[in-house]
């Protein structure tokens, strides 16, 4: 059941409509019914998977109230670790074992060994990713004693199940999202009101630039040996916007999503492509899964402490785990090591933390500085999405090379019978709306509210693209 | 809570309005279209008088030469559609009958698409934007299972087929941007490609015994006397389960089995569709046998 389909839009009134007239009467029984309707909403993709989703989910809850009764340091880490290993273990099996088996056999092969690996036939269950991660988050935060451990399992199963954030986040933490579930929830208009205006606005993202940027993005990478430079140029800004939509549009519709039951969830995005160098873009771009790894990996492994030597180490770690974290895919991890590279400088010349405010413009010299750092910015973004988008370094590094090689900056006409420049337009209002409207969550709030939001309805029904549908992408992850 | 429950209504009632004003403005801009396809075309046009029609796939789109038919003093255009099903055919027909066309023959072709009644999606969806505009389309229409939510939620067709009739379309057809769909009086000619798919495997295809649309398409001509000629078009040479044609043949003894007209592969683009020479070569046979005084 995807948010943007008929399903969602009737699921979600009848939850709705439960939650605050039926179920409203103590905290217990709205957290029972956000459970019940988180687990329907999760088992529409695969029923089966739900096992591993109760499982994960007894597994933290029952390891870290055994942490935290842990008389002895050493009862304490045989807990943690359980947790931790069983956790990556499944993350391991599902998603990662072919891919490690193929790898280990290509080696041998290459080595002269012939091998031919055991690959397991299983489906990776969508969201694994993300409610491992709450789940190692709750477990490690319980294990240094940031926090107590969840003693009533329902609100615990809620924390980690909770529909809007199953499938592709946000990452929460237990210290934002545990309090929130543990008193009953009163019905506030405003917030609703924001949770609808980022409902509408997360759609427009989706079905209006994800899914039509999706269009033209394919058709010029799965023909890029025939496409000239402006086309490739304009593939990797596409796909660039493509994935920004799809995404962020996805976390704009669970945050709203769950406004309207009363909790709040992390911010994830916040304009990333206005961002003036690669530290400040990996601010704002899915800030819970970089803030997840900042907390949980860079700063374990010494963080920016210790020699110079230590800093690039771990910096490039957590953009190369940050990388294959997305999938089992070689591309991952080089689109990761490309951002560490990036970072690199900014690192040490220790001015990673140098854009810290919120952009201002003025008619001076500064704010044509200011406009082409982020101009740069951007290009480096879309030359390391390539290696997102593209199926194998090779077809990356190929597509890259064309770019420049080419040389013809003629409009082409692609495959799919569209000329590659028609969705420029389209792209640089969606620009000028979004930074017109920086420094709020959403451009709908505000003055006249009701005809943008029927402006936004219009784009939603007029400009999106629904026959050539697009699942999220982050789900495959 | 009250006062969500009001603003709910008021969101839901802009969606409905902005869907009405939408739909209105779609349906406008498809009623002053006459260059971008042949349904619009037909469907804004006024009496036509024309010795020879083709209609059908893009069997009979990439098959029938027209100018051949100009050529031999005959007004002729080519209706066929490629990806069209036997249910859009019929419809084209029916308008050209109710804006009064005077034909004279009608050429179908009718083989592959005898195995289905279903519309083609995307080329039906065509004819979509005239649905409050035209008995003749609604009537077509009302069988089929999606009838309902087509016909009376406002902009819904535009929506489900965005990619034919959405925004895109309606812009080029707001400017009048032309397209090459009536060009060479609708015929479309192919080039021999290479590498093409020379290999086609029909072995599990059967021809409805009576197809609803042909058995339609046959009794417009008869009532408005119009000289119906059913033919089945070449196939290229490599293709399995050939007897499909004979048992087209067997089920409908009155379409002619022209399959062996042209067989060699250098006259085809692709299995089923002949390129521009062996369209050529086809057409001639067809004048001859049927428009050839003997």
């Amino acid at each position: 059941m995807f948010f943007n389909s008929l399903a969602f839009a009737v699921f979600l009134p009848i939850v709705f409509f439960l939650y605050w007239f039926v179920f409203n009467k103590t905290k217990s029984t709205q957290n029972a019914l956000l459970i019940i309707a988180s687990y329907y909403f999760y088992s529409c993709w695969d029923w089966r998977f739900l096992f591993l989703l109760v499982f994960s989910t007894f597994l933290d809850y029952y390891t870290g109230i055994q942490i935290e009764k842990g008389k002895s340091e050493k009862s304490r880490k045989f807990w943690f670790w359980l947790s931790i290993i069983v956790n990556l273990g499944f993350l391991g099996i599902f998603k990662y074992y072919n891919f490690f088996a193929a790898s280990f056999s290509e080696l041998l092969g290459s080595a002269g060994i012939q091998a031919s690996p055991i690959l397991l036939n299983v489906i990776l269950p969508v969201g694994i990713s993300f409610y491992t991660f709450h789940g190692l988050s709750y477990v490690i935060d319980i294990y240094y004693k940031r926090i107590k451990a969840e003693y009533n399992f329902v609100d615990y199963s809620l924390f980690v199940s909770y529909f809007p954030l199953l499938v592709a986040g946000p990452i929460e933490r237990a210290t934002h999202l545990l309090p929130q579930v543990k008193v009953k929830r009163e019905f506030d208009f405003q917030v609703a009101k924001e949770g609808i205006y980022q409902i509408i606005w997360g759609l427009v993202k989706k079905v209006v630039i994800a899914d039509t940027c999706a269009i033209y993005a394919n058709a010029i990478f799965d023909h890029y040996t025939s496409m000239n430079s402006f086309s490739l140029i304009l593939g990797a800004i596409y796909f660039a916007f493509q994935i920004y939509g799809d995404f962020s549009g996805y976390s704009d519709i669970a945050l709203g999503v769950s406004k309207l039951f009363g909790l709040d969830l992390l911010r994830n995005f916040n304009y990333p492509y206005f961002s003036r160098d690669i530290a400040e873009f990996w601010r704002r771009w899915h800030i819970s899964l970089s803030s997840w790894f900042r907390d949980y990996l860079y700063i374990p492994l010494g963080g920016s402490k210790g020699g110079l030597w230590m800093k690039i180490r771990n910096t490039f770690i957590i953009f190369v785990v940050s990388g294959f974290w997305h999938g089992a895919n070689w591309t991952y991890v080089v689109w990761g090591f490309i951002n560490a590279v990036y970072f690199l400088p900014l690192l040490l010349s220790n001015s990673n933390r140098n854009n810290m405010d919120a952009i201002q413009l003025k008619f001076n010299f500064d704010s044509v500085k200011v406009l082409l750092s982020i101009l740069y910015t951007f290009s480096l973004t879309c030359i390391a999405w390539v290696f997102f988008r593209a199926k194998s370094i090779t077809d990356a590094v190929q597509y890259l090379k064309r770019m420049i090689t080419s040389k013809d900056f003629s409009f082409q006409y692609l495959d799919n019978e569209r000329y590659s420049y028609e969705l420029l337009l389209m792209i640089g209002l969606f620009v000028l709306v979004e930074w017109n409207n920086r420094n709020k969550i959403e451009p709908l709030s505000g003055k006249s509210s009701l005809l943008k939001l029927a402006l936004a309805i219009a784009a939603i029904l007029a400009l999106g693209t629904y026959s050539d549908y697009k699942e999220f992408i982050y789900f495959q992850f | 809570m009250n006062k969500f429950l009001i603003y709910t209504v008021k969101i839901i009632v802009i969606t409905a309005l902005v869907a009405v004003v939408l739909d209105g403005l779609y349906t406008a801009v498809f009623m002053q279209s006459r260059n971008r396809g042949k349904v619009e075309t037909v469907f804004n046009s006024e009496a036509k008088k024309y010795d020879v029609v083709i209609l059908g796939s893009s069997r009979a789109n990439n098959h029938f030469v027209a100018q051949m038919f100009e050529d031999k003093g005959l007004k002729a255009f080519n209706y066929g559609m490629s990806g069209g099903h036997l249910f859009e055919a019929s419809l084209m027909l029916k308008l050209m009958i109710e804006r009064k066309y005077v034909i004279k023959n009608v050429i179908l072709e009718a083989d592959l698409n005898l195995s289905g009644e279903k519309k083609a999606e995307g080329i039906a969806a065509l004819f979509l934007p005239y649905i409050h505009n035209s008995e003749t389309i609604k009537k077509h229409f009302e069988n089929e299972k999606d009838f309902y939510e087509l016909y009376y939620i406002p902009f819904y067709r535009y929506i489900k087929y965005d990619g034919k009739i959405g925004f895109r379309e309606t812009f080029f057809t707001a400017i009048h941007k032309k397209t090459s769909m009536l060009d060479n009086l609708g015929y479309y000619p192919l080039l021999k490609t290479k590498g093409a798919n020379m290999k086609n495997d029909i072995v599990n295809l059967n021809p409805l015994p009576h197809n609803k649309y042909y058995e339609e398409i046959k009794s417009l001509c008869k009532a408005n006397n119009i000289n119906f000629i059913a033919v089945m078009t070449p196939m290229c040479e490599n293709v399995k389960g050939m007897d499909y044609f004979d048992k087209v043949k067997k089920a409908y003894p009155e379409i002619l089995n022209y399959e062996n007209a042209v067989v060699e592969d250098k006259y085809f683009s692709s299995c089923g569709h002949m390129n521009d020479t062996g369209a050529k070569l086809f057409t001639a046979r067809i004048i001859n046998d049927f428009f050839v005084k003997k």
